[in-house]
């Protein structure tokens, strides 16, 4: 053993060791707060609600005109007002992605109960994933351009473009000075942002991270979906024989992670639930469709299992990607068969109800597992209605299920053959976390 | 952090392509301000009779991929293609495009760019609204995604590992390297190409024409900031990777190490009242702090700084008052003086440059903006700093004997 010096930084064990190399201490990650904008409600309590009862958020589109598309839904946000939670000045900087990002993290960091103080400083930091990220900014911009020419082009729009600007807004409300980090992981992108997250607090290089991911529903992103044939006139119907693509849907989802030592320093911290093991592979396939015999993902939610320290049977329920098209579902049945077996772990979409919100999806499906987690509660797959053999899955149908609660997984699957899977559980019921460095072992 | 072996290079830059190009024309780089405008291909000038741009010079990406499969794809993706393979066959894992050393499970892609779906966007905007909606390509609307080029990396040259795209905006080269380092330690992978690119389009240079940042700005005139020809930022594009390895990884296949990445640090600081764009020398001054921490290095161990000055005094003053807060007699260079603002590419640029230096190459005088040349670079730190108060830095070692 080279250990040298034992020191502390923050609330984490470092262990420095002869040749340099410092490998923190096993560390739990804990979810101590969460926000939501969503099709199906703002905030936790109306979110929570409404995935339990199977309420739909899929409604015709009012954003933009969709009369020439052939396709005229979306789960959009239409309950949320930037005005309601954000100030004029942060209203007048930011597109609506960022402005949903922000308010829902208010949300999450009210729900935390964190002290506002804790938040500032280098020890804080801020990771989000997105897809298209400011894409009304954009799209503002180049229809003056279109239409106006360069002269029509205002100036003082361009600053308010750009994915790595949903961090640096709230990092800026926070007044955190840790990493601001944009994981543009498509519709795996709130996973990716979760895990990199844990994986700061885990490395010791952050005490409490503000996550998760924002999307907003913009005219060409449907139209561009609509084009790929793969929007469905109006439900999404997940593994059914008669599935006819996604809807596409919006909204924010953020999550505070903290440190157990920070999260436990704090008394008021209430633990919603743990972060365990992030999966995390890349198909090399497709740019737009899943491999069809789903290794890549097999991969994902092998590992995810793994370094949570547990093994397949332990695993109580699945939030699929489900987004309702045929290459999709049928490949995420494929792994479910390849890691569960015979065993038919309960599996649902919540996206039949949010529509597909691309980036900020599996941000809030994960906060959709803390449902599952807290209450026991499966959400359901809403317009479930005939079973397709090639989906062999147990399906949780129209109706919320009660069940085994334990330990879910959280699945996505994005553009760009990008695959990943978390792991989440109730406080406690992992077993202790495998060392950070898998190299020292 | 632990120290991560640089076994290789693929580089697409304004001095070409391929890394024994690069290393041969920034022997005698020569500031962008003092050349001749070059002609652009990549978009219609006539309408921007000032434009100064800077482009991979005959960048011809079939001469490396073939001419199969490139129809759909955007300039971006080309040049991240090329550069992802050049960097892998550098490195000795691949040769002649088929895999020699480690497995495609257990190599994976990290690449920053900071507008990298911006030429699709506005292409596909312009059909949805000149023509309709339902002319949309449905083949190119893929490359409207921002992580879509990162994407096709792992598609071409079979990464599987994983592949995560940063977008950082100027710091993402080098938070990217932050990336990596967790990636590497987690065992995700032996190896990863770690890097970011750049790609010119129209919508790129309008938007930084309109903010007045491309010079000479008409009226302000140049001044000299340490060295620094100001108010004279190219718009560059660029695509670059370096391959990263875990040490034992890299000796137990006997691979040439280039140079060892030692430390990561950044921040964020932007006080209530600042302005959205912000550039933050406190900022600047805690991620060179803390990189060097993280490097086990001294101040005074450090030979070289690689700065991202790219001739913006509201950037460069910040930038270069952060460098001088800690490190305040150290030689600096701003590689982006001949290589043209290359955004989310730029840090990566940055690094590769090192790469040069830290193996001995001469350093043009050109690049120099402050502080004396050392006779012998063994330390480098890399900065970026970010338009909205975020900074970076890496620390760079020459390789262990």
């Amino acid at each position: 053993m080279n250990m040298a010096i034992l020191r502390v930084t923050g609330h984490v064990a470092t262990l420095l060791l002869r040749h340099g190399a410092r490998y923190t201490a096993p560390v739990r990650v804990f979810i101590t707060g969460v926000g939501v904008v969503s099709s199906i409600g703002l905030g936790k309590d109306a979110f929570f609600n409404s995935l339990a009862g199977g309420t739909s958020g899929i409604t015709p589109v009012e954003a933009f005109d969709v009369k020439n598309l052939g396709r005229a839904f979306a789960g959009e946000a239409k309950g949320f007002r930037a005005k309601d939670h954000l100030t004029a000045l942060e209203v007048r900087r930011m597109g609506r992605c960022s402005q949903m990002a922000l308010a829902a993290a208010r949300m999450a960091i009210a729900d935390s109960g964190i002290d506002a103080a804790a938040l500032k400083g280098p020890r804080a930091a801020v990771v989000l994933g997105t897809t298209m990220g400011e894409a009304d900014v954009l799209g503002d911009l180049d229809h003056a351009w279109i239409h106006k020419g360069a002269a029509g082009v205002r100036r003082a729009w361009i600053p308010k473009y750009g994915s790595t600007l949903l961090p640096i807004h709230i990092a800026r409300a926070i007044g955190s000075e840790g990493a601001v980090l944009t994981l543009p992981a498509a519709c795996a992108a709130g996973n990716y942002a979760i895990g990199f997250a844990a994986d700061l607090i885990r490395s010791g290089k952050a005490d409490v991270v503000v996550t998760g991911a924002a999307e907003m529903l913009q005219e060409l992103q449907y139209s561009g979906f609509v084009r790929l044939a793969a929007m469905a006139p109006s439900k999404c119907q997940p593994f059914d024989l008669n599935r006819q693509g996604l809807i596409l849907g919006e909204g924010a989802g953020i999550l505070v992670l903290e440190s157990e030592a920070h999260a436990t320093r704090r008394k008021a911290a209430t633990l919603l639930a743990e972060v365990g093991g992030h999966g995390m592979t890349c198909d090399a396939y497709h740019i737009t469709r899943p491999h069809p015999d789903a290794i890549g993902s097999i991969g994902a939610m092998r590992q995810a299992i793994e370094r949570s320290g547990i093994t397949p049977d332990a695993i109580d329920f699945v939030n699929a990607h489900g987004t309702g098209t045929k290459h999709n579902d049928a490949a995420e049945s494929k792994v479910m068969k390849d890691i569960f077996g015979d065993r038919k772990v309960p599996i649902s979409s919540m996206k039949s109800m949010l529509g597909h919100c691309m980036g900020a999806a599996s941000a809030l499906e994960a906060i959709g597992c803390i449902l599952t987690l807290e209450r026991g509660v499966y959400p359901p797959t809403i317009g479930y209605e005939t079973p397709d053999p090639e989906c062999d899955v147990d399906v949780v149908a129209n109706v919320a299920r009660s069940g085994a609660h334990d330990i879910v997984l959280n699945n996505s699957l994005a553009f760009g053959g990008y695959n990943s899977v978390t792991c989440l559980a109730k406080p406690y019921k992992l077993p202790d976390p495998p060392p950070f460095s898998r190299r020292a072992a | 952090m632990t120290p991560r072996f640089v076994t290789g290079l693929g580089i697409a830059c304004a001095l070409g392509t391929g890394t024994d190009t690069f290393f041969r024309g920034l022997v005698d780089a020569k500031r962008l301000s003092a050349l001749p405008a070059s002609a652009v291909t990549s978009f219609d000038v006539s309408k921007y009779p000032d434009a100064r741009i800077v482009e991979v010079p005959e960048f011809d990406p079939t001469k490396y991929l073939g001419d199969k499969g490139l129809r759909t794809l955007d300039r971006l993706t080309k040049l991240l293609v090329v550069a992802a393979r050049l960097c892998l066959h550098d490195a000795g894992i691949k040769k002649d495009n088929l895999w020699v050393a480690l497995t495609p499970e257990r190599v994976g892609v990290v690449c920053s760019n900071a507008y990298g779906s911006l030429e699709a966007i506005t292409e596909l905007d312009r059909v949805a609204k000149l023509e309709d909606a339902r002319y949309i390509n449905p083949a190119k609307f893929p490359n409207t995604v921002s992580n879509s080029a990162s994407g096709y990396v792992s598609i071409w040259e079979e990464l599987r590992a994983l592949n995560v795209s940063v977008s950082d905006g100027n710091c993402g080269g080098l938070d990217a390297v932050a990336c990596a380092d967790i990636f590497l330690e987690t065992s995700r992978a032996d190896a990863i190409i770690t890097g970011g690119g750049e790609a010119m389009s129209e919508a790129l240079f309008l938007a930084f024409q309109k903010l007045g940042v491309l010079g000479p700005v008409t009226g302000a005139g140049d001044r000299t900031t340490n060295g620094t020809v100001t108010n004279d930022t190219r718009l560059g594009e660029a695509a670059a990777f370096l391959a990263l390895e875990v040490p034992e990884v890299a000796r137990a296949r006997g691979a040439r190490v280039l140079g060892e990445i030692v430390g990561y640090g950044t921040s964020f600081f932007a006080p209530e009242e600042s302005p959205l764009v912000y550039a933050s020398r406190e900022a600047m001054k805690r991620a060179i702090t803390a990189a060097l921490a993280d490097a086990q290095v001294a101040a005074g161990d450090v030979d070289l700084v690689v700065s991202s000055v790219a001739g913006l005094p509201q950037l460069d003053d910040e930038e270069l008052a952060g460098i001088r807060d800690v490190l305040p007699a150290v030689a600096v260079v701003a590689p982006k003086l001949v290589l043209g603002e290359t955004l989310g590419a730029g840090g990566t640029i940055g690094m590769a440059a090192s790469l040069a230096w830290l193996g001995g190459a001469p350093i043009a005088k050109d690049l120099i903006v402050g502080g004396a040349l050392p006779s012998r670079v063994r330390h480098v730190v890399v900065t970026s700093i970010g338009y909205y108060g975020n900074a970076s830095a890496v620390v760079l070692r020459a390789a262990s004997a």
